[in-house]
């Protein structure tokens, strides 16, 4: 039936469609216009000018000239340990929110759907933290882990643990504001898992009890190869707001105790915004992106070994 | 599934219980102490129950941190950006998802590609620009970069390839304009993904606080989570009762509008399904 209303047919009421096709074929260019140019000029326009901006000296007062000085910034970059502790506080806290968020955030989806009762309420408390805003949060767990009288450390010493300093100590800073990251991307995770195992269908928990497959054996053979587009869209959404890692730290801990929580963003803002080497800032973010390319292009390289 | 063992159900229900106590605890915490008497901060210790209730934690937050109007310019600033990126959105995600033209396939590629470009790639010269053209500290400063939004065409494109072809076929016929076919076919037929994305939009915006707190210098301008950390670095030191009030204060609009609107949210993430 549609093939033939596909053709033109010269009935009044297609008439607009036929007599102006021009019109008809520019109407996709007008409908992405707005959006592409919106992502044209704040999203890829800067990044390539923050590209180009790491060779330069960026002076902060409009109008002024940018001055070309070749590696300098990068040179900056690789010379400066803070910068250096920077990016390794980065890569550390990916590894303590990524690993963790989706892990947990799997079995607490595959928890939450198993259950025959009170689900829509698990699901709700279990979604919250996505929701609240997160310097709300920070402020709050900035009062949990408060030296004297925060809850943290009453709960230890409860078990008898001595009190940690856990916002000052150049051991727990990162260790704590990673908690925060992980509390909150556990939710993302498992909605993101959740509505994933929405998509199986009935039949393949049906064929599966059938034939007696359950447990471990059905989640590796059946649910995870299913589901493996949610995984990879968690996992790339998981690294994306590990490495952008921003408003607890802020909150928190400033980034210190000396440099101890300071990531490749907080420092980038310091660079930038506090002592105005922009130049510098923008080459500190490339070679994070740099950073994280070489570990995903190693890691691919071992599984496809691992694989032969 | 109803032979599942007693045994296994019964650890299944404790370990949800834990995750559930683990993430409601800080909201709960939030509150404990924002309803705390001041001086009973400290003395109340683990008390699960603050020994008695004090709302003026929160009057004080309200008029220190002055956040009557901080709610009212978050209530602007996220209204303006979820009205622009749906009208820029919704259409860009039709033609990606159902017309056919030249470039499609490498321009929805640039919009892949930004979904994975991070904020401190465009952070310095967005914020350089925005000066030039006069927009620091300006409520248009807060908005404009953020008047499209990659993940928005992502997401609505995703749900829209699920619209039958043969149902925009018919308008065709019936003689609509790809204009009207937009606005009376497809998007009804989106609301489910278009609610999720509004959601969403609303979410990240209300929260956002690393663009405000570059762009928004006068105290006028600043969004509820800018005053709230601005309030919390300042001399209030450790009045943590008028902390929590505040970041209470903060927190509920956004968590108030999820439980109305989970559903629909939960299900427009989930992706898929045309039906409502």
């Amino acid at each position: 039936m549609t093939t033939v209303l596909d053709k033109p047919v010269p009935s009044p009421a297609a008439a607009d469609t036929l007599i102006d096709p021009n019109r008809t074929r520019a109407t996709p260019y007008v409908f992405i216009a707005p959006a592409m140019s919106g992502i044209g000029l704040f999203v890829l326009l800067p990044a390539l000018l923050s590209f180009i901006g790491s060779f330069f000296a960026i002076p902060l007062a409009p109008g002024a000239n940018w001055k070309w000085v070749g590696f300098d910034n990068y040179t900056s970059v690789f010379g400066d340990p803070a910068a250096h502790r920077a990016i390794e506080n980065t890569l550390l806290y990916c590894v303590m929110t990524i690993i963790p968020s989706l892990v947990l955030g799997l079995l607490l989806a595959l928890l939450a759907e198993s259950l025959r009762h009170g689900r829509t309420l698990v699901r709700t408390a279990l979604f919250l933290p996505m929701t609240a805003n997160l310097v709300a949060m920070a402020v709050v767990f900035k009062w949990i882990f408060a030296l004297q009288g925060g809850f943290a450390n009453q709960a230890l010493a409860w078990i008898g643990v001595a009190p940690i300093n856990w916002l000052n100590d150049t051991r727990y800073s990162l260790i704590s504001v990673a908690l925060v990251g992980v509390w909150r991307g556990v939710s993302l995770t498992m909605l993101l898992f959740l509505a994933g195992l929405t998509t199986i269908p009935g039949a393949i928990h049906e064929a599966a009890a059938a034939e007696g497959i359950r447990g471990w054996a059905k989640l590796r053979t059946l649910i995870l190869p299913m589901i493996k587009p949610t995984i990879v869209f968690a996992t790339v959404l998981s690294i994306l707001t590990s490495i952008q890692a921003f408003d607890q730290i802020n909150v928190m801990t400033q980034g210190g105790p000396q440099e101890s929580s300071e990531t490749v963003l907080t420092y980038t803002w310091k660079v930038g915004f506090s002592y105005f080497q922009l130049g510098k800032a923008s080459a500190l973010s490339f070679v994070l992106i740099a950073v994280l390319i070489g570990i995903g292009l190693i890691r691919r390289r071992a599984f496809s070994a691992e694989q032969r | 599934m109803t032979t599942t063992a007693l045994p296994a159900r019964l650890i299944r229900w404790l370990l949800v219980l834990i995750a559930v106590v683990i993430s409601l605890f800080p909201f709960y915490w939030m509150l404990r102490t924002a309803l705390a008497p001041q001086s009973q901060q400290l003395a109340d210790g683990l008390g699960f129950w603050p020994s008695h209730l004090d709302f003026g934690n929160f009057a004080r937050a309200w008029d220190k941190a002055n956040l009557g109007q901080a709610l009212l310019n978050g209530l602007i600033i996220t209204g303006a950006i979820l009205l622009l990126q749906l009208i820029t959105c919704v259409p860009a995600a039709y033609a990606f998802a159902k017309i056919r033209f030249r470039g499609s396939g490498v321009l929805f590629g640039v919009v892949l590609a930004c979904l994975l470009i991070p904020t401190q790639a465009t952070m310095v010269p967005t914020f350089i620009g925005i000066n030039i053209f006069g927009l620091g500290d300006t409520r248009i400063g807060l908005v404009l970069p953020f008047y499209s939004s990659a993940f928005g065409i992502f997401l609505l494109r995703q749900q829209m390839l699920a619209i039958p072809d043969a149902l925009l076929d018919a308008a065709r016929t019936d003689g609509l304009g790809p204009w009207r076919t937009l606005l009376r076919v497809v998007v009804p037929m989106s609301m489910p993904s278009i609610a999720a994305f509004a959601i969403f939009s609303v979410f990240t915006h209300w929260n956002d606080y690393l663009w405000p707190l570059l762009v928004a210098r006068s105290p006028d301008l600043a969004t509820p989570p800018l005053r709230l950390a601005v309030f919390q670095q300042a001399d209030i030191g450790f009045d943590y009762s008028a902390l929590a009030a505040g970041a209470a204060i903060v927190t509920a609009p956004i968590l108030i509008l999820f439980l109305f609107a989970q559903r629909r949210f939960v299900q427009g993430m989930a992706g898929g399904e045309i039906a409502g």
